[in-house]
């Protein structure tokens, strides 16, 4: 179409239909809401009321008082802990989904073994590890009867490592999911011709599938990194004072401590740096794409 | 020469279809031998077989006498151009060239001096010398076909195998493509093994022909000898524009005639090995081997139709007949030159006897 003939009326007015609902939903759920987030943010608080003002003290606040520094960092490795256990685990398996798996059954069948524990409540399945790490878990029971130790071990629950397993349980269908859409679009066609020229199994995948799969090995971690981050009920049931993730802070300011400028400051700094570090994980992600 | 590949009683069944029964087929050193069929005729999944990227269920493929049927393809001697080229579209041009030289099948590893000039003068080969830094996507069709033709080459394989290589480029592209390829096999003196459906190419390009149908060997043999004499015919159908008549041996004037039901005569000449009167058989006559002249005055030996369609093709004229009489159709391809013929003339056939190949009994005549 010609870029300088004028767009008639009618075609405008067509455009100007469906560009509203989108237009609404972005100003009603995240346009207000943040602009909500940094008017509080800017405010203070006098005996547990906000007050209005335009002072960026709980923003600086964030980076010089502790534990708020810290524990973001904490939740930052933990969501990177998180992001690459979820990419090493649902590689093989997306791997498997999107090459090994001849008929559409036995496709649907692992399709709905990811899916399917989504279909019970997080909070359940957060639960379930606790007993299974417990005192009195499977896994101190399991070890106990094989005679390994001889009194349960209190160091699989209520640390760091507690947490990142279960967000890893939690997340890694999402990275399967990604990895999965990226290497099904892999042509068969590209891989037999890397074996027709002479490459070994090794060199196809380490020269030809890896790289090609690398854009959805991108997006599956930042999307786990980014939920895993914010997560607040895996650090709040199995994480002991140890792991107190930024959301369980954020949680304490608004509901126990009611300093909400304090709280919007820790939310829109973690919206800043999470925006920063998706778009180059997203720049990254564009351009190590192939076009097929 | 000596079968550098043989197929023996090759099948290749899927849950519930045949794709390939029992073929068998010896491709010479050297030569530039076509699988043509049309689609699920099993072209594909015969080279398919040939390259191990399937396996066979039955029967054995040969490499210069030594069984390879279950050597996975990265083992084989063979490189394949894909109908999609199937270029790795991670790598640039001269990354793609070089694939195969820098794989630990190379033993002792080829040198980078090397890889350097043989990637080099493979790109020159393909004229592709300016894009060895594009990747595949900023390529047009034609030039992705020639990267993967340097891909296939540049490992010096003794066996190329081309599954329908320019079913994706245009007619101009192709005919230019055609010509390389002729070229290349005249001039590197591999074993090209070549799929297409596309019976003037497979003409064109070969020295011999194998035709498949429903899975099986039809015919192999030189382009002339299929074109000349097929043996069946759907080999007679599926090349050029055959008219395919059946009638009845007579005999007639010291040679034989073919009497067409409901009228109308052909004129076998000297008997041809293996005839006798009575006997039911099936002709072939190549649509440009028919001549055709206006009705009146009735010549001796001609055959009464009427015309019913003409298309004017540019460099001919294609004509369809029915014959006056059994209402049997006959197509005729004229030079364009030819007196000019309405729709309804009626016009007289004649055949030259020389020009009437018989194909064989039809199936429950008597013998």
């Amino acid at each position: 179409m010609n870029a300088a003939a004028p767009t008639p009326w009618h075609e405008r007015r067509q455009l100007l239909i469906w560009l509203v609902p989108p237009l609404l939903w972005f100003t009603v759920f995240m346009v207000i809401p943040y602009c909500l987030l940094f008017y509080y943010s800017l405010g203070s608080t006098e005996y547990m009321t906000f007050k209005p003002g335009f002072s960026p003290a709980n923003l600086i606040r964030v980076f010089r008082t502790e534990p708020y520094l810290s524990v973001l960092l904490k939740s930052a490795r933990i969501g990177a802990l998180t992001a690459l256990g979820a990419t090493v685990l649902g590689y093989p398996v997306a791997f498997c989904l999107a090459f090994h798996t001849r008929t559409p059954r036995a496709k649907f069948l692992i399709y709905l073994l990811v899916i399917v524990p989504w279909w019970a409540a997080y909070l359940v399945k957060a639960y379930a590890w606790k007993t299974i790490l417990g005192t009195n878990g499977l896994l101190n029971a399991l070890l106990l009867k094989l005679h390994l130790i001889h009194e349960p071990l209190t160091l699989f629950l209520y640390n760091q490592f507690s947490v990142v397993l279960t967000l890893i349980y939690i997340f890694t269908p999402f990275a399967i999911l990604s990895i999965y859409a990226q290497l099904e679009r892999i042509p068969t066609s590209i891989i037999e011709a890397a074996s027709n020229l002479g490459a070994s199994t090794f060199e196809t995948l380490t020269r030809i599938i890896i790289p090609l799969s690398l854009p959805g090995v991108i997006a599956g971690a930042i999307i786990t990194f980014a939920l895993a981050t914010g997560d607040f009920i895996a650090p709040a049931l199995l994480g002991g004072s140890n792991a107190i993730m930024i959301s369980n802070v954020v949680i304490n300011l608004l509901g126990v401590a009611f300093d909400w400028p304090m709280a919007a400051s820790i939310g829109i700094v973690v919206i800043g740096v999470g925006t920063a570090l998706i778009s180059v994980a997203h720049y990254l992600e564009h351009r190590s794409q192939a076009r097929f | 020469m000596t079968a550098i590949i043989e197929a023996r009683g090759l099948q290749k069944h899927y849950a519930g279809s045949v794709a390939v029964k029992n073929l068998s087929l010896d491709v010479r050193e050297g030569e530039f031998l076509s699988l043509l069929g049309a689609s699920g005729s099993g072209k594909t999944t015969t080279l398919r077989m040939i390259a191990g990227l399937e396996y066979p269920t039955g029967g054995q493929v040969l490499f210069q006498g030594q069984d390879i049927t279950h050597v996975p393809a990265a083992g084989r001697k063979m490189r394949m151009v894909f109908q999609d080229f199937a270029l790795f579209p991670n790598l640039i041009v001269w990354d793609n060239v070089a694939f195969g030289l820098r794989l630990r099948i190379n033993r002792p590893r080829v040198s980078a001096a090397e890889i350097k000039s043989r990637v080099g003068r493979y790109l020159e080969i393909v004229q592709l010398s300016g894009h060895a830094d594009k990747l595949p996507h900023q390529l047009s069709g034609g030039q992705r076909q020639r990267v993967a033709l340097a891909r296939a080459l540049v490992t010096d394989p003794p066996i190329v195998l081309f599954d329908e290589p320019l079913g994706s480029l245009d007619a101009s592209m192709r005919k230019v493509m055609q010509i390389e390829l002729k070229r290349l096999h005249r001039e590197l003196r591999k074993t090209f093994i070549y799929v297409t459906h596309d019976q003037e190419e497979a003409m064109g390009l070969s020295d011999r022909v194998a035709v498949l149908q429903g899975g099986e060997l039809l015919q192999l043999a030189t382009p002339e000898e299929i074109y000349a004499h097929p043996e069946s015919e759907a080999v007679a159908r599926f090349i050029g524009t055959a008219n395919v008549l059946t009638g009845t041996v007579l005999a007639a004037d010291g040679g034989f005639a073919l009497q067409l039901p409901g009228g109308g005569r052909i004129s076998l000449g000297n008997a041809p090995a293996g005839l006798s009167a009575n006997q039911t058989v099936t002709v072939m006559i190549r649509a440009e081997q028919l001549r055709i002249r206006s009705a009146p005055p009735v010549v001796e030996g001609g055959l009464a139709a009427r015309v019913d369609e003409r298309l004017f093709l540019g460099d001919k004229v294609r004509y369809e007949l029915e014959i006056a009489g059994s209402g049997m159709r006959l197509t005729a391809l004229n030079a364009s030159s030819a007196a000019r013929l309405g729709i309804g003339d009626p016009v007289q056939v004649l055949v030259e006897p020389s020009q009437v190949c018989v194909i064989g009994p039809r199936a429950g005549a008597a013998r």
